[in-house]
């Protein structure tokens, strides 16, 4: 089998941090570098988060640095979410640093020359790396096969009525990656939200002999009793969907439809505006993910923390 | 049983004429007068066909025409769905009466003055009428009893990816309405895409053989030719939906909700932003009907459409 040659592009986060442990175990995955932007916190706790959770694993998966603020906007981050530190309060030990200086925009050109017109791009944050490495390099979107993003919504927002957190916190960086001609895969709240994992389920993994199925039970345990306060069934494991989106759709419900961004609306900035279930229809550019099998999701996750035994 | 006073306001449109033969069929509303408003069609064609309606199911009220273009901007219409009249399809008889002299809000503020008790509004087009009803008569509110529209979505929208017709027309005049504080039953995309007429229901409507019931199976089959052409299994009659609301509430499934309209936007203007996850903490402001009986529906239009060939009208 061919792999895919990917890059991930994440705002470690706890469920990015589960996402980057997923990312090093798929099978399809010729996992390439991790790039870090700022979001759920800061960019210096999504960097260090990063190399934290590649340490724990094992991996020599290089890290590059990426955007510290959005494009344009006030910065807007989610500690309340992911804890101060941005792992839930779960320290782990940090021995190495980002593989060079070279910023995220820049390995993602570089890389998407040496793989020639296959490297596929995962981003599990805010786009402001995207947006940038394709303001920077003009031919980059014929070098790129696909980008598949954790972000927004066809039907409801979370950090307002009506956007989703990632495409919120930049949405002009959203609205370059969108425009781009690249083919944009989008794993929104829609799917997500169905994406969760209940208490149960947690335990269920933090059973199995490995350091990495602790941590994945020690992480999510915060997010866990902040999305039941919300009356959600459990943790909604976003970016850990999307990883497994990119790696394999056949559990997946995909829509192929027009996608773009609201930028200047007061009430709805950053909201994905799709026209799945309109009648007025746009050019379609994208794909949306709208259903998950849970129970596949859930076993195709747990078999993949249960490959670190 | 003691009727409701209400007024329909509209811009028919085949299905505000559906919404205002289901509403002039029951006993439990008293409809004290007709409105027209700028949406479907110009306000010119949309008063016509009010009066045509009128005339044709016995609806002897006062009617007053609305003005011609939204609060704010330009006006939107929409032949595609209604055709060049608004209301294309089966012949009407002519109207047998005017418009007032005055306009449609100075007669609605007129009503709902002289009213013993609070009033009900259907408005079933723009809320052009009602968002200047308020900025004009805020001392009015208290006897306004509920404004039960037909209007927006709370995931989706038709006229644009995010916003329903009725309010992108004149989101201005709708966020009047939503900030009114007024009680508001909001029956948007979300359940009137859900209200669909099938052809073997225009079949039961026509078989009652009654001038009204044939005239409707025909705007119905007009709506539907339409509406298939873009996909629907049927014809969505939105508007009867935001009758339905007051006649037959029991049939309807509905959340409560606080609702912003969005103003401004590339995408959004005219989006009714629902705040599902209370992220604003407000009160909800809107009873939103989310889903319907469909078949519980199709009986009632049936039931309506019958009651003009009872011998004993």
């Amino acid at each position: 089998m061919k792999k895919k040659p990917i890059i991930l592009d994440c705002d470690t986060g706890v469920d990015d941090a589960i996402a980057i442990m997923l990312a090093n175990r798929i099978p399809q995955f010729d996992l390439r570098a991790i790039t870090t932007v700022a979001g759920n916190v800061e960019l210096e706790k999504t960097t260090s988060n990063s190399l934290r959770v590649l340490e724990l694993i094992g991996s020599q998966v290089p890290v590059y640095a990426g955007a510290a603020t959005p494009l344009f906007r006030d910065q807007v981050t989610a500690g309340h979410v992911h804890g101060e530190n941005g792992l839930g309060g779960i320290h782990l030990p940090l021995h190495r640093t980002v593989a060079s200086s070279l910023p995220a925009w820049d390995v993602i050109y570089k890389e998407a020359i040496v793989c020639e017109g296959a490297l596929e791009l995962i981003a599990v944050g805010p786009l402001t790396n995207l947006g940038l490495a394709l303001v920077k390099y003009h031919e980059l979107p014929k070098l790129i096969k696909r980008i598949v993003i954790m972000g927004g919504s066809a039907t409801m927002g979370n950090v307002t009525p009506a956007a989703e957190f990632n495409i919120f916190a930049d949405p002009e960086a959203a609205d370059i990656v969108f425009r781009s001609g690249v083919p944009v895969f989008m794993c929104g709240l829609d799917a997500t939200l169905q994406a969760y994992y209940t208490h149960d389920e947690i335990e269920q993994v933090g059973a199995l002999n490995n350091k990495p199925a602790k941590f994945f039970h020690d992480v999510l345990q915060g997010l866990l009793s902040f999305s039941l306060d919300y009356g959600f069934p459990g943790a909604c494991l976003h970016d850990p969907m999307t990883v497994l989106y990119a790696a394999d759709d056949t559990i997946f419900e995909t829509h192929h439809v027009g996608i773009r961004v609201e930028t200047k609306g007061i009430l709805t900035q950053g909201k994905t505006v799709t026209d799945l279930y309109s009648d007025k229809k746009m050019e379609p550019n994208a794909y949306i993910v709208t259903n998950v099998d849970r129970k596949a999701f859930q076993t195709r996750l747990c078999k993949l923390m249960a490959s670190f035994n | 049983m003691k009727k409701i006073p209400v007024i329909l306001d509209g811009d028919p449109g085949h299905d505000d004429a559906i919404a205002w033969v289901l509403a002039n069929a029951s006993p439990m509303l008293d409809i004290c007068a007709c409105t027209s408003v700028c949406g479907n069609q110009t306000i010119e064609k949309t008063t016509y066909n009010a009066l045509r309606i009128m005339t044709l199911i016995g609806l002897d009220v006062p009617m007053a025409m609305g003005r011609d273009k939204p609060l704010v901007g330009d006006r939107i219409n929409a032949p595609s769905v209604h055709g060049q009249t608004g209301l294309d399809g089966p012949v009407l008889p002519e109207p047998v009466a005017e418009p007032l002299s005055i306009n449609s809000v100075e007669l609605m503020a007129q009503i709902i003055d002289e009213s013993d008790e609070p009033v009900y509004i259907i408005p079933t087009g723009p809320l052009t009428n009602i968002g200047a009803l308020l900025l004009l008569y805020p001392q009015l509110k208290p006897k306004i009893a509920r404004i039960s529209l037909m209007g927006g979505g709370i995931s989706f929208g038709n006229w644009t990816p995010a916003a329903e017709f009725n309010i992108l027309v004149d989101p201005e005049a709708a966020d009047i309405v939503f900030r009114s504080g007024v009680p508001i039953t909001m029956s948007g995309l979300d359940v009137t895409q859900r209200a669909l007429v099938f052809p073997e229901d225009f079949e039961r409507i026509r078989a009652l053989q009654n001038p009204v019931a044939i005239v409707m199976a025909e705007w119905l089959n007009f709506f539907y030719r339409f509406h298939r052409s873009i996909g629907y299994a049927g014809a969505p009659v939105h508007d009867a939906v935001a009758v339905t609301a007051l006649i037959k509430p029991q049939i309807l499934t509905t959340q409560q909700l606080y609702i912003q309209i969005e103003k401004t936007g590339d995408y959004c203007r005219g989006m009714t932003v629902a705040d599902r996850f209370g992220v604003y903490g407000k009160p909800p402001n809107a009873t939103v009907i989310m889903d319907i009986d469909r078949s519980a529906f199709i009986d009632l239009l049936v039931a309506a459409a019958a009651y003009y060939g009872e011998e004993t009208r």
